[in-house]
């Protein structure tokens, strides 16, 4: 599904440079799901927001499901995103002025969706997140695990064949972690990609592999059992 | 997706009422007062325009006199239209109107002054779109007799009788009968005669019967005979296709060749459509004025915009997650321009409603206040063309930026926050809040200004005195009777002063070119404005004989002639007593040079004027009183009048009143200019004071911290507000010029104009520094105030 070749990018700011990925290579096939681990500051953010089209590396290449899109203008990134990529982030980012079904509901206005499929579709999706019952809730009004599931429902329903989770559970206690990992099992056992930044091992374990990155390259590979 | 839009913006809306507050009150001033102004000026630009020949008609004017004499004449002598319409090949048709005055008109008991009646041919009625509704339209007068009078007069006078074929008494004692009735006049129209008689009645009375003589050799036996009365408007209706060009030329050979002595005489057409805010010379008569507001109104309505544009970009940086999240759960560009052009139209169809409203109840206001008849009435395409203009042409000025700037955010740098430090709109932001104090300073300066000029002209020593001075026309055997009156108003000790003259000095008069001096250039045309009085009129207006004497009141002093300096300066005379002068039929010498004084409106230079000694044709009497007991000269006055005129009311002007009258106008102006500018700096101050309240909101972390580093209070209010003193200065600086200049252009509008001070300037960039410290102060000292520990939790 995933193929990257020599991935380069680069921050330039007035005194420095940084390279926050130096000639990466790797490749995700369809239904794997794969865990990047490494330190702080080592490219695990930039290189997802390449890998969901939000950003376009310097160099190298990126296939997506056999389309080279490292040049890909913005309208054209957007378009293959929305049909085919979810995003879940370490802080929600749910919307506060909609309500639960309507976050959800969101990425389906955008695709155009109608709205008796939409309806059908959102509670769907709410009833496998188990949130149904607060569909009418603002955000605020929900916990940190609550509004992390509402935004796994807004990731999936539109059906993405990828996932991409910054730090799913970095803002969870471990009870609510394990909750949001066991949702993103089931969706990989599903058929769906997941691709999922972590800092914590014990996370890192319901993933099919983990890619070490350090200073912006692939140090290890572990495959697990 | 409508819906959700929909949704989403009222949310916005309801979720953030502070901001939706002050924009929608902005929006909707800004509309009530941009709305208000483009309807005056639609009305004002829409004059006669509706006649279906509008394009075809034509006025004349003749330019009379020389030097500063020099005038154009609107009211024409008579045989200007008979002439052009036979001997013009182009001229299909012509008109002619004379007003005169008013007159009462009496049916059964009661009595009606018209203040609009006039003699007029018939085909006034088929060259303009005055058709008759009642009576014979081929034959609109049957005959001299006949009057033909509007709708609304007919009920006036007949209620729902039939006006047709009724008799009405014109003043003293004539009949005339009605034939026929034209719906009322558009408000909208130059013409408003309520009452008009048949041309030829008036040659029939004045020239047939009683035989003009007109330069003392001549015997007129005809109006259409009379070249040298200047008395009527003449409107030519050209042939399709006929070029205007052509015939001013034509009339000008027609008029020299029927009275060589006039050799040259320029001729002017102007366009029916053009008539009400030009001179027939294509001068200025109000178009300035009307063009001035039309750029006040949409400055108004630019500050309106400007307010909402500066609110909900600088909002935009606080929406900018929910932006990003948008756009990476897949809106595209077009679905968060579309939202944001529909949050904007939302708001806006709110305070379009709140408009209305406003406009409904204050219309009534505004037309007394603005002189107009304006409606809001469905049927009225170009009001509602205007309106509709204006909302659209506001909206899309203040939606389009904000929605493009909104939209056009990169997800990722906007969901890490670095949107509010990167972006460049912050220096958009300030160009708008300069855009806006410049307006308001401006127009403050106008105020200023237009204030200033209007005490000037108000207490300007005019030459003469008309303090507790008023007066009345005489009336039937009233004039005959003079002395006799005169001796009894004397006679009351409330009674300073009588005297009569032929005309209201502070209003324009008759003015003639028909004279010869001594020495006078052959190709000088100079025409003195006349002025007939008694030997008391000079003393009584307090008038300083420079050279010379005044009349003694002899008989001989009907051959004798007072002049002004401007008169002798004009004729070139360093001396002119002793010397010759011929006015019109009056042979005589000059005995006195009067000092300059300002008569008629201070718009205009000092024309050449000259005194003649003539009781017998003076009509208006002045009368001088104490001052302090006004109301019973008027009352004495008023008997006086009853024993002769039982059946007229007695009606009076102080000369005080005329005289501030000539400067309704510039008054209205000046009112109007002060409540555009107040309107202008209040809107200005509301944005300002949103954007202050932003940027304390956004400001409240780095304000928590300088204070737990130590900042005092003080510095953090000017750490705030002197961001935006700063704009207003900038905007002081940017406004003052300009201002000067564009005032400096309307003060040459008038003759007598006061100095555009510098105190002006300062007083109105010190007041706008007020105004706006005062809007920022609020903010500042109460994001000063707050908790600092309270504030970084907030984060
Ligand atoms: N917009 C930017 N401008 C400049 N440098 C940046 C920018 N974004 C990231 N970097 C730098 O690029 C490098 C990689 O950043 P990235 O956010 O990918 O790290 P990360 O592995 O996600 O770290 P963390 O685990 O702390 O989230 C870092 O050194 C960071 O400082
Ligand atoms: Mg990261």
């Amino acid at each position: 599904m995933i193929k990257i070749t020599n991935l380069e990018k680069f921050y330039r700011t007035e005194e420095v440079e940084t390279i926050a990925l130096n000639k990466l290579s790797m490749h995700v096939d369809t239904g794997e799901f794969v865990a990047i681990m490494g330190p702080s500051g080592c490219g695990k953010s930039t290189l997802l927001n390449i890998l969901g089209m939000l950003d376009d590396p310097d160099e190298g290449s990126y296939v997506f499901n056999d389309i080279e899109v490292a040049h890909f203008n913005e309208r054209k990134r957007a378009d293959l995103r929305k049909h085919n990529i979810g995003f879940v982030f370490q802080s929600f980012n749910l919307i506060d002025e909609l309500t639960v079904f309507e976050n959800v509901e969101l990425p389906l206005i955008y695709t155009g969706v109608s709205a008796s499929e939409r309806v059908k579709r959102v509670e769907e999706v709410l009833d496998k997140m188990q949130i149904m019952h607060r569909r009418n809730h603002y955000p605020q009004q929900l916990s940190g695990g609550q509004q992390q599931r509402v935004a796994i429902a807004r990731a999936v329903v539109n059906k993405p064949k990828l996932i991409l989770a910054d730090e799913p559970t970095g803002n969870l206690d471990s009870s609510n972690g394990n909750d949001v990992m066991e949702l993103l099992t089931d969706l990989n056992e599903q058929g769906t990609t997941i691709i999922m930044v972590t800092h914590s091992e014990h996370d890192a374990r319901y993933s099919h592999r983990i890619i070490r990155l350090l200073d912006g390259q692939t140090v290890m590979e572990n495959i697990m059992v | 997706m409508i819906r959700n839009y929909l949704k989403t913006a009222w949310r916005n809306i309801a979720g953030n009422k502070f901001y939706a507050s002050i924009n929608i009150t902005g929006l909707t001033v800004g509309l009530v007062v941009g709305i208000f102004m483009l309807l005056w000026v639609q009305d004002e630009l829409s004059f006669d325009k509706n006649n279906t020949k509008a394009d075809r008609i034509y006025k004349v004017a003749i330019v009379g006199g020389t030097g500063i004499s020099k005038q154009i004449f609107n009211h024409i002598i008579a045989p200007v239209a008979t002439f052009a319409k036979n001997e013009i090949p182009e001229v299909e048709d012509g008109v002619r109107v004379m007003s005169v005055g008013n007159a009462p008109f009496k049916y059964k008991d009661k009595i009606f002054i018209e203040d609009n009646f006039a003699f007029t041919d018939p085909s006034y009625f088929s060259i303009f779109d005055f058709g008759l509704i009642k009576g014979d339209k081929r034959h609109p007068f049957a005959d001299n007799g006949s009057a033909v009078i509007t709708q609304s007069t007919a009920q006036r006078y007949f209620g729902y009788e039939d006006p047709i074929g009724k008799v009405v008494t014109m003043g003293l004692n004539e009949q005339v009968k009605i034939t026929g009735v034209i719906p009322d006049y558009p408000a909208n129209s130059t013409f408003q005669y309520h009452v008009l008689l048949p041309l030829s009645r008036y040659n029939e009375l004045a020239y047939i019967k009683s035989k003009t003589t007109y330069d003392g050799k001549t015997i007129v036996s005809s109006m259409d005979a009379d070249w040298s009365s200047f008395m009527c408007e003449t409107y030519l209706l050209l042939k399709p296709g006929a070029s205007e060009a052509v015939i001013a030329e034509k009339m000008q050979a027609i008029h020299e060749r029927n009275r060589p002595e006039d050799k040259p005489v320029p001729y002017l057409t102007q366009s029916l459509t053009k008539m009400h805010l030009h001179k027939a010379d294509g001068t200025d008569a109000g178009f300035s004025t009307v063009r001035t507001f039309a750029i006040l109104a949409i400055l108004i309505l630019v500050i309106a915009c400007i307010n909402y544009v500066n609110l909900s970009t600088a909002r935009a940086m606080l929406r900018a997650k929910e932006v990003s999240m948008r756009k990476i759960i897949g809106a595209g560009r077009f679905h968060l321009f579309m939202q944001f052009m529909i949050e904007t139209a939302l708001l806006f169809v709110i305070a379009s409603v709140l408009a209305f409203v406003l406009m409904f109840i204050l219309l009534p206001y505004y037309n007394q206040f603005a002189n107009k008849q304006l409606s809001l009435s469905i049927t009225n395409v170009n009001i509602w063309a205007c309106i509709a203009a204006t909302l659209a042409g506001t909206l899309i000025a203040s939606s389009i930026y904000p929605a493009l700037l909104l939209s056009s955010f990169e997800p990722l740098k906007a969901l890490k926050g670095k949107i509010a430090a990167g972006i460049g709109t912050a220096s958009f932001r300030k160009v708008l809040v300069v855009t806006q104090f410049s307006v308001s300073i401006i127009l403050v300066i106008g105020t200023l200004v237009i204030g200033r000029q209007i005490q000037y002209i108000l207490n300007k020593d005019l030459g003469y005195d008309k303090e507790n001075v008023f007066a009345f026309t005489l009336r039937g055997d009233m004039q005959k009777d003079f002395e006799v009156v005169k001796a009894r108003l004397k006679n009351d000790p409330s009674v300073v002063a009588v005297t009569r003259a032929s005309r209201n000095i502070v209003l324009n008069g008759p003015s003639t070119g028909d004279n010869d001096w001594d020495g006078k250039p052959k190709n000088s045309n100079m025409w003195f404005n006349q002025l007939h009085g008694d030997e008391n009129l000079i003393p009584f207006l307090k008038m300083q004989v420079l050279q010379g004497a005044n009349f003694t009141g002899a008989v001989a002093d009907s051959a004798h002639f007072l002049i002004n300096e401007t008169a002798a300066k004009e004729m070139g005379m360093k001396n002119p007593v002793g010397k010759r002068l011929r006015v019109q039929t009056t042979n005589g010498t000059i005995i006195g040079v009067v000092k300059d004084f300002n008569f008629a409106s201070l718009h205009k230079q000092i024309e050449p004027v000259v005194f003649q000694y003539k009781p017998k044709s003076c009509w208006q009497v002045y009368i001088k009183t104490t001052g302090r007991n006004s109301n019973r000269a008027i009352a004495v006055a008023q008997g006086l009048w009853k024993n002769y005129n039982n059946d007229v009311p007695f009606t009076y002007a102080f000369l005080d009143d005329s005289f501030r009258k000539l400067y309704t106008d510039d008054q209205r102006q000046g009112s109007l200019f002060s409540i555009f500018s107040g309107i202008a700096i209040v809107i200005s101050c509301l944005g300002l004071f949103g954007l202050a309240a932003y940027s304390a909101q956004v400001k409240t972390r780095e304000i928590g911290i300088r204070k737990v580093l130590g900042a005092s209070v003080g510095r953090i209010i000017s750490l705030l507000a002197t961001e935006f003193m700063v704009l207003v200065l900038i905007a002081i600086l940017i406004a003052s010029p300009i201002a000067w200049y564009a005032m400096n252009k309307w003060l040459q509008d008038f003759a007598y104009r006061t100095e555009i001070n510098y105190w002006i300037f300062i007083i109105a960039g010190i007041g706008a520094m007020l105004v706006a410290l005062a809007t920022i102060g609020l903010q500042s000292v109460k994001a000063a105030l707050a908790n600092p520990v309270k504030s970084l939790r907030s984060e």
